[in-house]
């Protein structure tokens, strides 16, 4: 379960994130959208513990991210855009580390590892060093490593970028087989096609602000769209774009004075 | 890997085992990449071990002959030693703890994990420790053997003072660590920055002013070698002053020879006592100030945020968005003598270099500290009559001022090519081709860093009061070795390329790296030896003409086989490069 209570991040004079609340339920799938330079990777970050909120909290699983920060990230999983790996090491190598940094048995860790990377077919890169894999195999082994722990919460910032299509298809059906397993899941994502497919619902981040969240139907009644996700996504950051102009102002900036 | 077991766990030990593993791997890859290559690295480290300890022996024992101050004298050696290493160990500290912990992706990566901020600190205080520290205590090692086996020293003082020295190395981390925390967290503090501007500002002014030679007074050939050591003896003072841990350590390590146990013993225990203190005040205080810091850094969003003339000029830039730069108007000048995409190469360079803070940082203060010990030559130039001291000071400069230029050439110039590699994208697919990018890179590097050498140079011919036809003829030789070195580094940059890593000091930690890094300082070795000999100082009697031009023929040929070919070399290769 996560919950963002009134996050705001300021770098400098930019508001980067500006007053968003947030519930997402144990075990729903849920996906953010917006333009870039939206705000949804410094939301992301804040969620994780990596940068404190300029005000405001967010909770994984009940913790707070900065109060409790370690019985928070014992329950989550975090997959950046660009996730760092031991070069040097090997997949199954690595695998193992990310085992025993989050304390699992022996036992355990080799029976839940052995399934995820016949899943993720790593098999055959498993004595290589990782410096040497291709990009999406380093991000499947990224995948594959941080589910290791049955996380409660499970965070993704643009997973698909490098999958081939039966990789991507993989990645799908595992986090949604998880998900009706319990495990929650944040995903950030641009491929508005994954977010309707998979996601219970959907949230739309735009200049820092949730502008909308609900399922793809409460979407598209609130945009006055009918048809596909991509209608209502133009629309509703397009909205959102012209009500700031009547305002009279591109987005609220307020220095740190 | 074996373990993890759930009884007992230590993620310290974990990442510890894990980076040996990565550490050990990556000396393997080395290793495997080309061992005849390594061998020669061996021969010569080797080769310094021995040429340093040859020589601190002989002047130690050269010191000890001295007339009624020889164990004054050898004692202050050892005390300058250990001060200077302290200094050095704290500002290489502070510069690899900052980026250890605050641009670096594992500690990104760690602050997601299952682990206290506590540990992640603690992993990556020792690790900056050992990076920070390794180098200087290999320089240092032959020294103190030399010092011990001039001194007669007993077999237990080498133990002694090896375990010495690995306790004195934590303070200066300590230090280095703690202040890199603070910076990152109050950077962008106004106080801080005015703090830091005045306290750099004071420093020039006492190195300009306070230290204004002063006048001898008598003319007496044996008295002003006195009065000279008396001076050298009271400038450096500094170095027994009884707060410095450095003072701690060669009291320590002194009185162990001496055989007063005591007293080496008291020395040792404060030693400890301020290692254990300052050690157990890292480890268990500083998690949450680091993730503090860390926090602030990765949410900076600019440095002066805090001045007004600086948002005026922000929001002044903001307006003219589509001005074209300074640098890009500047370049224009060379219309008609470089090719448009050339210039834009070179434009983007200058600006990269710019923008990145380490890089003109490190090479601000070597060059700085060069400046600062060059201009400071005047002292000696008063008393050093003897044409030889003056001869041999001009090569140490040349020699010293070389390899600094050889640093930067392998910290900066040599990653270059395999940091566009990154983005060949770009250039690479541009129709410009990849050997006009090499040459363009070469001679930008080349003719910037022509400036500095040449200056400092001159510079020192001009503090030591050499004749015009001296001066000119250094003037030479750095530019032939300016023009080399950057060969050298352009041209292995492109023969051993990394496109994996995107951290330029990583790229020259690797095999590429560290033999272009060892060819530029046996070049510089043997360049001033070569040089040496090629002009004989005005007051030797018979000039032995064979030598002189043994000299100079050496000094080109070496200069165009280690700069000239490699460049060549890199060129071809990038005519037809395969990523
Ligand atoms: N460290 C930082 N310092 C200053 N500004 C930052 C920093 N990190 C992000 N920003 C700014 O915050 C805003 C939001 O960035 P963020 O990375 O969250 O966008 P995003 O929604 O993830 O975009 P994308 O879809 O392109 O990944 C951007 O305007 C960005 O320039
Ligand atoms: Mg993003």
């Amino acid at each position: 379960m996560i919950e963002l209570l009134d996050l705001v991040k300021r770098f400098g004079d930019l508001v980067a994130v500006n007053h968003i609340s947030l519930k997402v339920e144990r075990g729903e799938f849920f996906a953010v959208l917006g333009p870039n330079a939206a705000g949804k990777t410094t939301t992301i970050k804040m969620l994780t513990g990596l940068i404190k909120p300029t005000s405001g909290r967010a909770l994984i699983a009940g913790c707070d991210v900065q109060a409790q920060p370690l019985e928070a990230r014992r329950k989550l999983a975090y997959v950046p855009d660009f996730p760092f790996l031991y070069d040097k090491l090997t997949p199954w190598e690595f695998l193992r580390f990310t085992g025993q940094m989050f304390r699992m048995e022996e036992k355990q860790f080799e029976a839940k590892a052995r399934t995820l990377v016949e899943r993720f077919n790593l098999e055959d890169f498993l004595r290589k060093p990782i410096e040497g894999l291709s990009h999406g195999t380093r991000q499947r082994v990224a995948i594959a490593s941080a589910l290791l722990h049955d996380p409660e919460v499970f965070v993704i910032d643009e997973p698909m970028v490098g999958l081939d299509p039966h990789h991507a298809r993989v990645v799908k059906d595992v986090l949604k087989e998880r998900s009706l397993q319990g495990m929650t899941v944040f995903l950030s994502t641009h491929q508005l096609s994954v977010a309707e497919e998979m996601a219970d619902r959907i949230g739309i981040i735009h200049q820092g602000r949730l502008v909308a969240v609900g399922t793809n139907e409460e979407l598209r009644r609130q945009s006055g769209q009918d048809g596909a996700l991509e209608k209502s996504f133009l629309s509703l950051t397009k909205q959102e774009a012209n009500f700031n102009e009547e305002r009279g102002q591109a987005a609220p900036s307020a220095g740190n004075k | 890997m074996n373990g993890g077991g759930s009884k007992f766990f230590s993620p310290l030990w974990l990442l510890l085992r894990t980076n040996g593993l990565q550490a050990w791997r990556r000396l393997l890859s080395f290793r495997d990449q080309s061992r005849l290559l390594s061998a020669a690295i061996m021969v010569f480290v080797a080769g310094y071990l021995w040429l340093a300890y040859l020589l601190f022996y002989k002047a130690m024992r050269f010191v000890s002959y001295f007339p009624g101050l020889g164990e004054v004298l050898v004692e202050r050696m050892l005390f300058l030693l250990f001060a200077f290493l302290f200094t050095m160990l704290m500002l290489s500290n502070l510069i690899i703890s900052f980026t250890n912990l605050f641009r670096n992706r594992e500690s990104t990566y760690l602050l997601t994990m299952p682990v206290s901020t506590d540990t992640i600190f603690r992993w990556k205080f020792i690790e900056s420790s050992i990076l920070a520290s390794w180098a200087f205590v290999f320089l240092i090692a032959p020294l103190v053997t030399a010092f011990g086996h001039s001194q007669k020293a007993p077999w237990h003082f080498y133990p002694i003072t090896v375990t010495l020295i690995l306790l004195f190395i934590v303070l200066p981390t300590v230090a280095g660590s703690w202040f890199a925390v603070l910076l990152a967290r109050f950077m962008d503090r106004r106080a801080f920055q005015v703090a830091a501007i005045t306290v750099a500002i004071g420093a020039i002014c006492y190195v300009a002013f306070g230290t204004a030679p002063e006048q001898m007074q008598d003319d007496f050939e044996d008295t002003r070698v006195l009065g000279l050591m008396d001076r050298l003896l009271k400038r450096t003072d500094f170095a027994q002053n009884p707060v410095l841990p450095s003072y701690w350590l060669s009291s320590g390590v002194l009185r162990w020879l001496e055989g007063a146990f005591g007293s080496a013993v008291f020395f040792m225990l404060v030693l400890l006592s301020n290692v254990l203190f300052f050690g157990f005040l890292s480890f268990t205080r500083l998690g949450k100030p680091f993730y503090e810091a860390a926090s602030v850094v990765q949410s900076r969003g600019s440095l002066f945020g805090h001045w007004e003339w600086f948002r005026k000029w922000r929001d002044f830039k903001g307006q003219r968005r589509y001005e074209i730069g300074f640098l890009e108007r500047a370049f224009a000048i060379f219309k008609g003598w470089l090719p448009g995409d050339v210039r834009a190469m070179l434009v983007k360079d200058i600006r990269v270099f710019w923008r990145d803070t380490t890089q003109w940082g490190q090479t601000l203060m070597l060059f700085g500290l060069l400046g600062v010990y060059i201009i400071n030559l005047r002292h000696f130039s008063q008393q050093l009559t003897a044409p030889f001291w003056i001869h041999v000071v001009s090569y140490l400069n040349l020699g010293a001022s070389a390899l600094n230029l050889a640093t930067l050439t392998t910290r900066f110039v040599y990653p270059q090519f395999s940091l566009e590699g990154r983005r060949v994208w770009i250039v690479g697919m541009a129709p410009i081709g990849l050997p006009k990018v090499v040459t363009a890179k070469y001679w930008l590097t080349t003719i910037a860093s022509l400036g500095v050498t040449l200056g400092l140079t001159v510079l020192s011919c001009h503090m030591l009061q050499l004749p015009w036809e001296r001066t000119v003829m250094f003037a030479l030789a750095i530019t032939v070795m300016t023009l080399t070195l950057n060969g050298l580094a352009v041209g292995l940059g492109v023969l051993y390329p990394n496109f994996r890593e995107e951290n330029p000091s990583k790229i020259v930690s690797g095999f590429g790296g560290t033999f272009c890094l060892v060819l530029s300082f046996l070049y510089i070795v043997a360049s001033v030896v070569l040089l040496a000999m090629g002009t004989p100082w005005p007051g030797a009697s018979d000039v032995d003409l064979g030598k002189v031009l043994f000299g100079w023929v050496g000094f080109g040929l070496l200069s165009v086989l280690l700069g000239w070919v490699p460049l060549k070399l890199g060129l071809k290769r990038a005519a037809h490069f395969e990523y």
